[in-house]
């Protein structure tokens, strides 16, 4: 069954996601080891999103031991902020555009320890990739 | 106060990640290579130093993964040259000789990495080695002791004076032959590209290949480092194919395509060469800024006085150009959808020829004046202009040389047709 992109039905179903795909565990096994290695995604409004939301994605040693919805990024303590609209993150989440390419052309902002994403750049792909992996639906569709 | 970064790197052209990937490497550079630049000159044969730092940036921080595709386990960074220039031009402000020993992992894997004319097959078979955790070195063989610059001059020779042969026997290729110069040859590099003939002395493209050699394969062999001025972190040695076998879909594309995407791959080498002598100019900057800064003569700090400041004005204005006009071919590499023509179109090739021979002038007159108004103390160890000196040098000897740098460009530019 879809479940709406955004919203907290999605960022369960993305955590279960990521926790049965193999290659998340085999190249995250370094993440959040001695780091903080938490994400949050901020999506602007645009593309049928009304209004700023926020998804909370908690990583550690290639596990996400939670992601929610937050109404604010000062709630969690989150080493990674990625910016960027939800008309952007849309064909992210169905799998027609690649995340890293956004990511190295500027249309997402990604704040964070760099030198982290650059040692665990496979990491961060197979977490990108899982995001397609089970079916949405969207806002403004 | 203006730095190195604000030398231009155009913003819509130049994503923030991809400056804070910059920034990573310069870290990096920072912590672990500067304080031992000077020692790595002296590790020419044996590479102790230097194999280590490798790993540390072909496998820990991506470097060799950057450009293989996501399903081969590669980030499949998008817009690779512009990747390829930072990273470049990073190193190279450390030591120019260790940045091409890193780019050049991946530098003759182009024509089978880079899409639309990605090897798959090839792909998945080598991407787990180059983007896994151990040191896994790729070395692209080109040069030959009878032709020198001949192979890359392939708008006039069209590859006939290739000697190395690759012969198809059942399922398996045969390759033979001698190579001199490449990087990362000796007992650095793991996997060979090896420019090929399947038809010695033809002029057609058809028999130009692209043959892929493991270095344990039987029949490799390969000579002592050559002592060199310096590019110590770059071991260059002689590599003898004899009757080695590899199995057919070694050969990257088949007859045409090799020679077809081959030249994408040296439009990417006359680039990132330029991108190297803008590493190195910035790290002239720094030291004859501070230095002019701090040395006081007659009263007052060397760069107010007219002479300095007139050769530190020509410093700074050969960055800016070199760096200016890097990233506009370098924009045409990522987005020829924009300009119109193939990335392997020869007519590229030509004209980054003119932007390679530029930047070896320009990073050779960088450090020549630097040292001019350093006086002993710009050729003395201690201070790294002397290294960037000699470094530099070889930038312009390779892709050709300055020679056929300056025909092509000109072939270009005013329709040549033989020279």
């Amino acid at each position: 069954m879809a479940v709406l992109y955004p919203s907290q039905e999605w960022c369960e179903a993305w955590q279960e996601a990521i926790n049965n795909d193999d290659a998340v565990l085999e190249t995250g096994k370094n993440w959040g080891v001695g780091f903080n290695g938490n994400w949050v995604f901020q999506l602007l409004p645009g593309g049928g999103l009304d209004e700023t939301a926020y998804v909370y994605l908690e990583a550690e040693a290639g596990k996400c031991t939670d992601a929610r919805m937050v109404n604010d990024p000062s709630e969690v303590d989150a080493g990674f902020l990625v910016e960027g609209s939800y008309a952007d993150y849309k064909p992210v989440v169905k799998g027609e555009k690649d995340f890293i390419e956004g990511v190295v052309k500027g249309i997402f902002k990604l704040n964070g320890d760099m030198g982290k994403v650059m040692r665990n750049a496979k990491f961060i792909r197979a977490v990108a990739n899982s995001i397609s992996s089970f079916e949405a639906e969207y806002l403004g569709e | 106060m203006p730095t190195i970064d604000d030398f231009v790197r155009p913003k819509e052209w130049v994503s923030g990640f991809l400056n804070d990937l910059g920034k990573v490497v310069r870290e990096w550079g920072e912590d672990r290579y500067i304080p031992i630049r000077q020692q790595v000159d002296e590790d020419w044969k044996g590479h102790e130093l230097i194999k280590p730092l490798l790993k540390e940036v072909l496998v820990d921080l991506g470097v060799n993964a950057a450009f293989f595709p996501a399903e081969a386990g590669g980030t499949d960074m998008p817009e690779p040259m512009a990747v390829a220039n930072i990273i470049c031009e990073e190193l190279a402000r450390l030591d120019s000789g260790f940045a091409v020993a890193c780019i050049c992992s991946v530098w003759g894997l182009m024509p089978m990495l880079l899409e639309p004319h990605r090897n798959m097959e090839l792909c998945l078979e080598f991407g787990p080695k180059f983007c896994g955790e151990e040191l896994y070195v790729g070395c692209h063989a080109m040069t030959e002791p009878q032709g020198g610059s001949d192979i890359e001059n392939f708008g006039l020779m069209k590859g006939k004076t290739i000697q190395t042969t690759a012969t198809l026997d059942g399922d398996e290729w045969v390759v033979s032959g001698h190579k001199l110069w490449p990087t990362n040859s000796g007992e650095v590099g793991d996997l060979y590209v090896v420019v090929c003939t399947t038809n010695r002395g033809s002029a057609s493209p058809e028999d130009f290949a692209l043959i892929l050699v493991p270095a344990e394969a039987e029949g490799v062999s390969v000579g002592t480092p050559y002592q060199k001025a310096g590019m110590s972190a770059d071991m260059n040695t002689d590599i003898w194919f004899e009757n080695v076998r590899v199995p057919r879909r070694y050969r990257m594309h088949g007859p045409g395509d090799d020679f077809k995407y081959w030249k994408r791959a040296i439009s990417m080498g006359n680039i990132g060469s330029t991108a190297f002598c803008v590493g190195v100019m910035k790290n002239v900057y720094e030291i004859i800024k501070k230095w002019t800064t701090e040395r006081i003569i007659a009263g007052k700090p060397l760069k107010e006085h007219s002479m300095v400041a007139d050769m530190l004005s020509e410093v700074a204005i050969l960055i800016e150009s070199t760096s200016a006009w890097m990233w506009a071919y370098t924009r045409e590499f990522d987005h020829p959808e924009i300009y119109g023509w193939d990335p392997w179109d020869e007519r590229f090739v030509l004209k980054t020829r003119g932007l390679a021979l530029h930047a070896n002038n320009a990073v050779e007159k960088a450090c020549s004046r630097a040292m001019d108004f350093m006086g002993s103390y710009g050729y003395a160890r201690e201070y790294d202009i002397e290294k960037h000196w000699r470094d530099q040098k070889e930038i312009g000897l390779w892709m050709g040389g300055k020679g056929l740098k300056t025909l092509e460009n000109a072939r270009y530019w005013y329709d040549l047709e033989t020279l």
